[in-house]
């Protein structure tokens, strides 16, 4: 991707708990100390209660934007969950906008209670290409335990956007960035867990498909 | 085969269930509380074990002698036997205990010679029952003393048994008898009782009725002090209490005896290995009735060991003890809410029927 | 986002700030003594940060018991001259009103700033409140930011308007600045703090006709002084004949609708950061030339209304003018006019059609062809107590007793984590749900209805901050007046649904010193209510209380308190809890999936491959409920020590 897009808008997505605000307060204060104006909108309500969870943020030179990205008019998506991908691709997404996805599934309620079908990973994957060009899936959550807990597959996928080449702005600020915001172990997980997913999403972005045998969505 | 919500329709709903327990504790969805026992959740599925075990579910007299015993009764007053006694515990009477300590001393026994590895009873007074497992001697001794409210006791027995407690013990009512039979020789959808093989011993109390918490609210309305003793001989209630004792007609208690009772064809537990009753005439001792080879095993055991002092039944005694529980089994198979098959009602196949009402005619009234 | 930005001593520079943190700024950088709260989301934030610079500030913060009582201790901080922030939300101002309307009167000293998070969309509140028609009521000036850095620079202006109006002073915030975040670019911090002065023979009293003329004549400046302010702006061409006029984030929208419209260069859009009292010149300059107007505001018609009444007054200054909004139905989101939030799509849509410019959208996905492909509807995504909440075996409990109970007992409830009670995994217990502390006045009520009949067994659930909140004169209500029912203190330690603030029953404060704690047992205590402790996850035993206090007769108080399972295993090793698949019994007889499917605890998945339940790994927190739950004992908790 050469030239970035003015505002460049991207959108995290995810369920409640799954740290999706952190990684856009991550994004945040990269870009500002990359010198560029952000403004994010987070839509979480009661954030911590196992609800569909977004955030936009926006990402300019000089002016300034407000917190909401208008529909269809997302450039990235960073999607946590692969349900909440869906459906934030289906009122934020266009065919360039460019995906990236977690693979692991947290099942709603009312899957669990077998009132509602979780699609299964192939069907998704179809769906999330027939919206997009572009879609890197990735098992964030399996590389945050390895780098230690599975909590931090937010670090994971700020790693994976940090690494994709679509930022305007370069993989130090983030790493800067983790180190002011948290210490000690949580520090040194997130650090992992961030390197982790930059390593995997590759430096010079191949896009590709890792649909692997982790995707274990089946309810 | 029906489930859950036929259980909940058909038993409990109709104020059928006797509070044995069986179904308590099988799943997450039947809880108790005293002696109710609620369905507090619907589980959704069409079939369930808790309808199956059920003692006031599918029982074909008939049928389940055959299972138990191998064998149809001949008798229809008192169910298969191989004798019956009149018997006093000799040592270690339970302090407690009602009449002869008979129930509490196989109790004991049993567990001490390792028939079962623990013994379903009923602890705490007749104002507080409550379920007990046994593991040892003096904890079954403990428990001594009748209780007239219908404790849903056999809640711990699944219990026990999902702990992996094998050949577990149950001393019950009649309908409890009926529950560990049924969960013995059922075909059960659920996997719960496939492991747990057959019971240690199954001890049968007898039972006429149980009572209805509510009479413990009439009793301390009567009775303003501490109650020490309660019994309920064929007269009727006696209690003694710190200011003296008191007295009440069996009518007194009608309002109080449970509906599912009163369509209860067993006064004797006639399913259990032995069954243990009051002599309705002398308070030192108990009638004693071996039914299966273990309960006559034990019974001679415990003659042997010195536990029991076991004497001949009165010869005149006989025939007022088996008119007791002819006139139970006719009054209710005259009943109109007796309906053979539907939930409450036992089926007594006609070739017992026909002997029943001979061997009650027999008797004289 | 970080402390550091907001107490960062380099002014010029840019920071990463969210809304809640750049009004704690604001307040430094007016030299803020004093500030006070209870925490209600969207501000839930601002104090928090405050408490954590309070002793490199030299500041006094608290979390105070409500907010009638926040606002008063900071009425005093002002009496004495020092500056001081009260911070609610929008039911938090309701609880207040009362001390709210008396102080508008007596007026304030020091300057003290009322911030207010409005909730559009009700996002994290139970309405969609629009506190500025009370503010109005209450003769307060209200300013609204705009985005994230106005959050500052609004609040900083509002303590020196307040001061010199010895007036208090409301920054209404909604959840689009509060809970963004953006570059805020830092003005200087105040010099070390004033020191407060109340003198014998200073008078502050509400009392007399006389101080309702000095409170008009405090408006009046203030309408004078916001025809000045900086804080409303006029961005387009002069002489505009379109106008929009806007106030809060939906003046981005706007910008951003005539942008995607192409009308950019057409239409002025002049923001309004002051909303009450109204610039009524400036107002009036723009309507003058104005011919069309539209109205962009959250949520109630409340620029609108007052313009169009401004603009009646002034009829033969401004001529004919076509008013465009909430009344005529011409800016409506999807729910209608003046319900729910704005935004540039909404304001855009809307815009179109009031001056017929065609507006291409992107072309969206069509949703049919993703459902054909995915093979089934999108799922929704219900709300949850979050998995290992004590609250959920607390109402498993409450549910299981009432039906054992049988005499199908009601239960009441109000605000708080537990007011998921009203759905799915409180298993929709929740009867009645209003605000802060309604059970338990609304259970005191309905126990008395014995005397006509009613005589089913009444439960109402409280939470611990609720309880010290606003259930404590329901309760003396209730034992002097011997009203049967039950309360149940879901005390979980903590203000959780917030974020975790500390009330009168912990040991530290808001800014961390050691506190006086006051048991809540004392207190039931001394009130003369018979009270039990139980832990629910013991769920045996938390059943058998229930039950047991059930069948007891007056006001009762059973208080189940487990820390909440986030606070529990923040920064903690969390217990391994897995399905030993050799005994789950998955959907047969026995428990049909009880975990998954009926206690619905989101970390108790469903493998439908191998039919067997699951443990989440990544959502599980440990708490092993579900493992003495489980008939079959399949569930295996591996304890961290």
């Amino acid at each position: 991707m050469g030239a970035f897009h003015e505002p460049l808008n991207i959108i995290v997505t995810g369920v409640g708990g799954q740290g999706n605000v952190l990684a856009s307060q991550v994004i945040s204060v990269a870009a500002v100390e990359a010198g560029y104006r952000v403004a994010v909108g987070e839509t979480f309500g009661v954030s911590q209660r196992g609800g569909s969870v977004m955030s936009h943020v926006r990402i300019s030179h000089d002016r300034p934007y407000g917190p909401l990205i208008p529909r269809g008019r997302a450039h990235v998506i960073a999607g946590f969950e692969p349900v909440e991908t869906v459906r934030v691709m289906l009122d934020y997404a266009n065919p360039d906008t460019v995906i990236i996805m977690n693979n692991r599934p947290n099942y709603p309620l009312g899957c669990l209670l077998g009132e509602d079908k979780y699609p299964q990973p192939q069907k998704i994957l179809a769906a999330v290409q027939k919206m997009a060009g572009r879609v890197h899936v990735l098992p964030a959550t399996e590389l945050a335990k390895e780098a230690g807990s599975p909590m931090a597959a937010n670090m994971v996928m700020t790693g994976a956007l940090a690494g994709s080449g679509l930022l305007p702005f370069g993989r130090e600020y983030f790493v800067e960035t983790i180190k002011s915001l948290f210490k000690d172990h949580i520090r040194e997980l997130n650090l992992k867990a961030f390197t982790f997913g930059l390593e995997h999403i590759g430096s010079n972005v191949a896009w590709r498909v890792s649909y692997n045998e982790n995707f274990a969505g089946n309810l | 085969m029906p489930g859950q919500k036929d259980l909940k329709n058909d038993v409990l709903d109709q104020d059928l269930c006797s509070a044995c327990g069986m179904c308590v504790g099988l799943c997450p969805y039947i809880k108790t509380a005293r002696d109710r026992v609620r369905v507090i959740y619907p589980c959704g599925l069409a079939e369930g074990t808790c309808y199956s075990i059920c003692p006031k579910t599918g029982v074909d007299v008939r049928a389940m002698d055959l299972a138990v015993f191998g064998r149809e009764r001949e008798d229809q007053a008192l169910g298969v036997m191989q004798g019956i006694y009149i018997a006093r515990a000799v040592q270690d009477r339970a302090s407690g205990a009602q009449y002869g300590g008979v129930a509490s001393a196989l109790a004991a026994l049993a567990l001490e010679q390792g028939m079962v590895s623990a013994m379903v009873l009923t602890g705490g007074d007749v104002l507080n029952p409550y379920p007990v497992l046994a593991r040892s001697a003096d904890e079954a001794r403990a428990c001594a003393g009748s209780k007239y409210t219908g404790v849903p006791t056999l809640e711990i027995l699944n219990r026990a048994i999902r702990e992996g407690l094998d050949h577990p013990g149950v001393v019950g009512r009649p309908c409890q008898v009926l529950a560990a039979r049924k969960a013995e020789h059922s075909p059960l959808p659920g996997t719960q009782f496939n492991q747990a093989g057959s019971f240690g011993l199954v001890l049968g109390l007898f039972c006429f009725w149980a009572l209805d918490p509510k009479f413990y609210q009439f009793l301390t309305n009567k009775v303003k002090d501490k109650i020490i003793k309660m019994d309920i001989p064929v007269e009727g209630p006696v209690i003694e209490a710190e200011s003296g004792t008191y007295r009440w007609q069996v009518e007194d208690l009608r309002p109080y005896i449970k509906k599912s009772c009163n369509l209860c064809l067993d006064s004797t537990s006639e399913w259990a290995d032995i069954a243990v009753g009051s002599t309705e005439y002398d308070p030192a001792w108990n009638t004693v009735l071996a039914r299966s080879d273990k309960g006559r095993e034990l019974l001679d055991l415990a003659l042997r060991l010195n536990v029991l002092e076991v004497g001949e039944y009165p010869a005149e005694r006989f025939p007022l003890l088996r008119r007791a529980a002819l006139n139970k089994k006719m009054r209710v198979l005259k009943m109109q809410e007796y309906q053979p098959g539907r939930p409450g009602c036992p089926v007594v196949p006609p070739e017992y029927q026909k002997q029943l009402e001979e061997q009650w005619g027999g008797i004289g009234q | 986002m970080t402390i550091m930005g907001v107490c960062c001593d380099k002014p010029g520079v840019k920071v990463a700030l969210t809304g809640n943190e750049s009004i704690a700024r604001g307040a430094l950088e007016a030299g803020v003594g004093y500030a006070s709260s209870y925490p209600g989301s969207p501000t839930a934030e601002v104090l928090g940060t405050l408490a954590k610079l309070a002793r490199q500030f030299n500041l006094y913060a608290e979390w105070s018991i409500n907010e009638k009582v926040a606002m008063e201790v900071a009425a005093a901080a002002s009496f004495t001259g020092l500056r001081s922030l009260v911070i609610m939300k929008a039911d938090g101002l309701n609880v207040a009103l009362d001390f709210a309307s008396a102080l508008a009167i007596s007026g304030c000293r020091g300057g003290m700033v009322i911030v207010v998070g409005d909730d559009p969309g009700a996002h994290s509140s139970v309405r969609e409140e629009d506190s500025r028609n009370l503010c109005k009521a209450l003769h307060l000036p209200v300013l609204e930011p705009a985005s994230v850095q106005e959050a500052k620079d609004v609040t900083r202006e509002a303590f020196s308007l307040s001061e010199s109006l010895q007036l208090p002073v409301v920054v209404r915030c909604v959840t689009r600045v509060c809970h963004a975040s953006g570059d805020v670019l830092l003005g200087e911090l105040a010099p070390a703090g004033r020191r407060p002065a109340f003198n014998q023979g200073d008078r502050v009293i509400t009392f007399s006709i006389k101080l309702h003329a000095l409170q008009e004549q405090k408006l009046a400046r203030a309408s004078d002084w916001a025809g000045n302010s900086r804080l409303n702006s006029y961005h387009g061409p002069g002489d505009a004949g379109r106008l929009v006029i806007a106030s809060g984030p939906c003046y981005m929208y706007a910008l951003e609708a005539l942008e995607m419209l192409g009308l950019s260069e057409q239409v002025g859009v002049l923001k309004l950061g002051v909303t009450w009292p109204l610039p009524e010149k400036l107002l009036l300059s723009y309507l003058k030339t104005a011919a069309e107007v539209v109205f962009a505001e959250e949520v109630e018609p409340f620029v609108e209304d007052n313009v169009m009444a401004l603009a009646a007054r002034h009829w033969d200054e401004v001529g004919k003018i076509k008013f465009y909004g909430k009344r005529n139905g011409q800016v409506a989101g999807p729910n209608g006019p003046g319900i729910g939030e704005l935004d540039p799509d909404v304001l855009a849509q809307s815009l179109s059609a009031i001056w017929g410019t065609p507006y291409t959208k992107p072309a969206l996905p069509a949703h049919q062809e993703i459902f054909d492909l995915l093979g089934t509807k999108m799922p929704d995504r219900e709300l949850a107590l979050c998995a290992g909440c004590p609250h959920r075996a607390s109402f498993w409990s409450i549910r299981t007793a009432l039906e054992l109970d049988g005499r199908g007992g009601i239960v009441l409830g109000d605000i708080g984590c537990y007011t998921l009670g009203i759905a799915r995994t409180g298993y929709y217990l929740l009867q009645t749900m209003h605000c802060m502390g309604a059970g338990v006045g609304i259970a005191s009520g309905l126990g008395k209805l014995d005397c006509f009949g009613f005589d089913k067994p009444v439960i109402t659930v409280v939470g611990d901050s609720t309880f010290y909140h606003a259930a404590l004169p329901a309760l003396v209500n209730a034992r002097y007046h011997r009203a049967s029912f039950m309360c149940v203190v879901l005390d979980n330690e903590t203000t959780a649904m917030t974020g975790h603030q500390p009330h009168p029953g912990r040991e530290t404060t808001a800014t961390g010193e050691p506190a006086d704690t006051v048991p809540m047992e004392e207190i039931i205590r001394g009130i003369g209510i018979p009270y039990a402790v139980q832990d629910p996850y013991d769920v045996e035993a938390a059943i058998e209380a229930v039950y047991r206090m059930l069948q007891q007769q007056g006001p009762r108080v059973l208080i189940l308190r487990r820390a909440c399972a986030l606070a529990a295993v923040k920064g903690k090793q969390k217990n391994r809890v897995y399905v030993d698949p050799e005994k789950c019994i998955g959907d047969s007889c026995g428990c049909s999936r009880f975990c998954s499917k009926v206690f619905a605890c989101p970390a108790n998945i469903w493998d439908a491959e191998s039919g067997k339940a699951r443990i989440d790994e990544a959502v599980c927190n440990g708490c092993g409920v579900c493992a003495t739950l489980c008939p079959q004992q399949a569930i295996v908790v591996e304890r961290t020590v």
